[in-house]
């Protein structure tokens, strides 16, 4: 799902921009149960802090006894080493928060890049289907895309994995997705 | 504090517009315009149309002319409040007016606010307002004579004396019956006042907001704003929310208006850089 500022309570407006989104984003965190890793940058995991406590998964991780820890320090942060990743291995799942371009319009915050929509479009299909090749995610970082929690998906990923769209959409010229893997 | 205004309640944060409905032939802005029934009516119908949670309707101008009897206020405004209440069940009707007997009446007939612009001239209207459930709105006017112009009156600090008198009558409302949420202080502008004391309670209007009464502010187009910029009536629109900005900054309530729309836009402007008020709907940078 994507790191998206207007979806935290300091940015609260009275008429809520992202109600759609925000409505996607915590069914789909409520689908991934107690248990959960956050691959996020920093901002992401602000996010993916808030719509776990929303959610009320914070109270059911802190039951867990697997992850007694505040949520944050389960976060994995921009930069972490690949060795970080083994509380995963107790998770039983993930959430991931990234999005794709934010390049996609005139009125986006990185305004109109051409390579914008074959990028998301690629990116979108790679997230969707374990057959389709990834796209260059250095493009990705050029048209502001943010992609630090999913390179750090693409370690999780196995071979094979099925995948549901929830979410798809450009409503600011930045490329959204809710997706939900299982393998 | 939480409003209660008769019928109705308001949340600790929210702001009002509170609507001017003259049934006067000859008040100071409108001259007459909304005088015969049915134009007063439209003014309700447009007024709350355009989001005004309040409509403040009066029987007599504020400036010295013609004698007007109990009888003849009455006559002006008890029926058009009951058709104003039948029409707008959702509306706080609030009735300008310093006679006992008239607010009785309009409470009797629907009102939900009693708003004594001339400082508590008839003692015994907190007793109308407790007995017929309205809130009442306690001014000051350095305790001169209803429908009188100010004439070289003075304050040894105008602020402490609005704050002294509007508390005091609020403290007998309360002693009267009336509930401490239904309570409401205003500085009254222009009201006992030269345009040295108004700008003085404009600017120090915080002080007021302090004492934990909810503070309306009657500053629509009047002379203080007239003198200030040197601008007729007709033409202190801008000079008027200059004033309301800074009213607002400082944490008033109720704003008594002639014109909604401009002043609800600056209210919640204002009330949003304060950080009472979240934008209505904000993106920018964060999608």
């Amino acid at each position: 799902m994507p790191g998206v500022l207007a979806l935290l309570p300091e940015y609260a407006s009275l008429d809520d921009p992202v109600s759609e989104l925000r409505a996607v984003c915590l069914d789909a965190v409520r689908w991934l149960g107690s248990d959960v890793t956050v691959l996020a940058d920093d901002q992401g995991a602000r996010v993916a802090a808030y719509l776990l406590e929303e959610s009320g998964g914070f109270e059911a991780q802190a039951q867990n006894a697997f992850a007694p820890q505040p949520p944050s320090s389960v976060v994995e942060v921009r930069g972490a080493p690949a060795t970080s990743l083994e509380p995963t291995t107790r998770a039983t799942s993930y959430l991931v928060v990234g999005n794709g371009s934010a390049c996609r319009s005139e009125k986006a915050p990185g305004h109109l890049d051409e390579r914008a929509h074959d990028f998301d479009a690629a990116l979108g299909a790679a997230l969707a289907s374990s057959h389709r090749d990834w796209p260059p995610l250095d493009l990705g970082e050029t048209l502001l895309g943010s992609l630090d929690g999913i390179r750090r998906l693409r370690e999780v990923l196995p071979a094979e994995y099925r995948a549901t769209v929830d979410y798809d959409a450009d409503p600011f010229g930045v490329q959204y997705w809710v997706l939900r893997w299982s393998w | 504090m939480t409003l209660r205004l008769g019928r109705h309640t308001f949340d600790d944060d929210a702001t009002l517009m509170m609507a001017i409905v003259n049934r006067t032939p000859d008040s100071f802005y409108d001259k007459g315009a909304t005088w015969a029934e049915d134009k007063a009516f439209e003014r309700v119908a447009l007024v709350a149309e355009q989001g005004a949670e309040i409509v403040d309707i009066g029987g007599i101008k504020a400036a010295p002319g013609i004698e007007i009897s109990e009888a003849e206020e009455k006559d002006r405004v008890v029926d058009f409040v009951a058709r104003v209440r039948a029409a707008y069940p959702s509306l706080v009707i609030s009735v300008d007016t310093w006679r006992a007997s008239v607010g009785a009446a309009v409470c009797a007939a629907g009102a939900d606010v009693i708003n004594d612009a001339w400082g508590g001239a008839d003692p015994e209207l907190v007793d109308a307002a407790a007995e017929g459930g309205a809130a009442i709105v306690c001014t000051h006017t350095g305790g001169v004579t209803p429908r009188t112009r100010p004439y070289r009156i003075e304050y040894d600090d105008v602020v402490a004396a609005a704050i002294a008198d509007t508390t005091a009558y609020a403290s007998r409302a309360l002693d009267a019956g009336v509930p401490r949420e239904s309570i409401v202080i205003d500085p009254a502008h222009d009201f006992g006042k030269n345009t040295f004391h108004s700008l003085e309670v404009t600017r120090r209007l915080g002080e007021l907001v302090d004492t934990g009464w909810p503070v309306l502010v009657s500053l629509s187009n009047k002379d203080f704003v007239g003198e200030t910029l040197d601008l007729p009536v007709g033409s202190r629109l801008v000079g008027t929310l200059a004033a309301t900005a800074v009213c607002a900054l400082a944490g008033a309530r109720i704003y008594r208006v002639h014109e909604v729309v401009e002043t609800r836009q600056v209210v919640d402007m204002v009330s949003s850089i304060a950080g009472r008020r979240p934008p209505r709907r904000a993106i920018r940078g964060l999608q």
